[in-house]
């Protein structure tokens, strides 16, 4: 898996680059607006199971999140922009991550960490897991691992600072936070009789269609 | 002594509406931004208690508890008394002799009805 | 510790009317167990807590076993008269298994650091005389495991302080851990 690099192709980044060597910075209110949202982009303190104890890990100071500008891990959804799901969704357990989700003010983003929350990894047979948080919530990251190391939460965490600083503030292809048409809440599953009620969103996930 | 050519109000005028900018142009910025960018989308699931993903039960509203008021009366009484007593030790030297006995007995009068919250258990927190 | 004759006989002696089998586990684990019934567990299970000469003071694991009903055919050798000559012929013999749920103990002694050993209790079937007592009163610490049995196996135990789910959630009607419950699909039709 490689990293998106910047194009190299585009004039106007070679010209702000000569600019730059002479000591004349250019910038657009955009790329002004995006560099200050991802690199200070404070996570919600939510661990579920084992990928936590990694998560942790990063937040100390071997790996140091901090570097990031997000060592600010937020107790509470509503200072919160990113919610890293790090470990096993039970079925138990996915209304409440749905709901804290919804409580988070937008723009808002999802990490799925690790193997059970990106599919349900070891478990996936499990009478009580849930496959994949992608099957309730918008995931911008997958990051793979059973559980991934602190370093690998950390190339995940770049790879949404670049998706970030990809995105538009006008336009069709803006993100959720800035288009008001959009509801940024999803609806959080029931927990009835035999299993959770509906087993995934229809409008987030659609299963991969296998060829016979 | 030479009259400043601009009179000294004129100054206080410009720097006091430099501070009011500095202070209204960030809010107005972000309110011109919500308002072209980044519209505000509330609803009840958003605004929802939170209470740790749960759904919230019962009503939010608990009962303030009756030592807090009297704690806070306790407390402005005898800082209407310091009010009183740090002039008065500024200017203890300079003072007639009677007066620290007045003040003696003021403070005295002060003690009298701390002890007598202290006997009617208002301090105890329960 | 002493040998599990020696437990059964105390036991026997000391609870009056208890039935009590050992049941053996042959395997690399060679952990054979105490079975006793239902009726007598409680008092049973005092006497092991609090003799002196046993102190089983610690239930370090409590877990559930689902045993359906088996029919296991077995071939021996017997002695029948076939054309008139009396031959050993091998006949299979069929042996049903009743069905039942059953709960098993591990004790350890922390007074005279001894143990496991291995208790197991069994309900009348699998369908509707599912109770068991509970020894909850007796260690403090089944308390949380009967619950996960309770869940998993729908074992009822009477007598239990909180008898509720603890894994799945309250409103979940089967019990996940038996042998006939099938998990429902996770596939979403396409």
């Amino acid at each position: 898996m490689g990293m998106i690099h910047e194009s190299r192709a585009m004039p106007e980044i070679d010209q702000r680059q000569q600019l730059s060597r002479q000591g004349v910075i250019l910038t657009t209110v955009e790329d002004l607006y995006n560099w200050g949202r991802k690199n200070s982009i404070w996570p919600l303190q939510f661990g579920l199971a084992c990928c936590a104890i990694e998560m942790i890990a990063a937040s100390m100071a071997r790996f140091d999140i901090a570097r990031f500008g997000a060592e600010v891990f937020r107790p509470s959804p509503r200072q919160a922009d990113l919610m890293i799901v790090a470990g096993t969704v039970t079925k138990k357990m996915a209304p409440q991550v749905v709901r804290l989700y919804n409580q988070m003010p937008e723009p808002k983003y999802v990490i799925a960490m690790g193997a059970c929350a990106i599919s349900g990894g070891p478990f996936r047979q499990g009478y009580n897991v849930v496959n994949g948080i992608d099957r309730y919530l918008p995931v911008d990251v997958h990051i793979a691992g059973c559980p991934p190391r602190p370093e690998a939460l950390l190339e995940g965490l770049m790879a949404l600072q670049q998706k970030i600083a990809a995105q538009r503030l006008t336009g069709a292809g803006r993100p959720r936070h800035l288009d008001g048409a959009q509801s940024g809440e999803f609806p959080a599953p029931r927990l009835e009789e035999h299993d959770l009620a509906p087993i995934a969103n229809p409008q987030i996930w659609r299963p991969t269609a296998v060829k016979e | 002594m030479n009259t400043p050519p601009f009179s000294p109000g004129l100054f206080l005028a410009v720097f006091a509406a430099a501070a009011a900018v500095f202070a209204l142009a960030p809010l107005a910025m972000a309110w011109l931004w919500a308002r072209t960018f980044s519209p505000p989308k509330p609803g009840p699931v958003k605004n929802a208690i939170y209470e740790c993903g749960l759904e919230s039960q019962g009503a939010g509203w608990l009962q303030f508890k009756s030592e807090y008021y009297l704690y806070g009366i306790v407390f402005l009484v005898f800082d209407v008394e310091t009010v009183f007593l740090l002039p008065f030790a500024a200017a203890f030297k300079a003072l007639h002799p009677a007066a620290c006995v007045a003040m003696l007995i003021f403070i005295l009068l002060l003690a009298e009805g701390l002890v007598w919250a202290c006997a009617k258990g208002v301090l105890k927190w329960e | 510790m002493q040998t599990l004759e020696q437990i059964k006989a105390r036991l026997e002696a000391g609870v009056p009317g208890a039935q009590i089998q050992i049941v053996p586990n042959a395997g690399p684990a060679n952990q054979p167990s105490l079975l006793i019934d239902a009726g007598h567990a409680l008092p049973a299970a005092r006497l092991l807590r609090d003799d002196a000469e046993y102190r089983f003071d610690y239930a370090s694991n409590v877990t559930g076993v689902d045993w359906p009903a088996k029919v296991t055919k077995e071939k021996i050798k017997i002695k029948r008269v076939v054309a008139g000559l009396e031959k050993e012929v091998e006949e299979t013999v069929e042996k049903n298994s009743p069905a039942y749920l059953e709960a098993v103990y591990h004790l350890y002694s922390m007074a005279r650091k001894e143990g496991p050993l291995v208790l197991r209790l069994r309900t009348e079937n699998r369908a509707d005389k599912v109770t068991l007592p509970s020894l909850t009163p007796i260690w403090r610490s089944c308390e949380f495991q009967e619950r996960e049995v309770f869940d998993l196996f729908g074992i009822v135990f009477e007598g239990h302080p909180d008898l509720r789910r603890i894994l799945m959630w309250d409103g979940f009607v089967d019990h996940p851990m038996r042998k006939d419950y099938v998990a429902p699909t996770q596939e979403v039709a396409a």
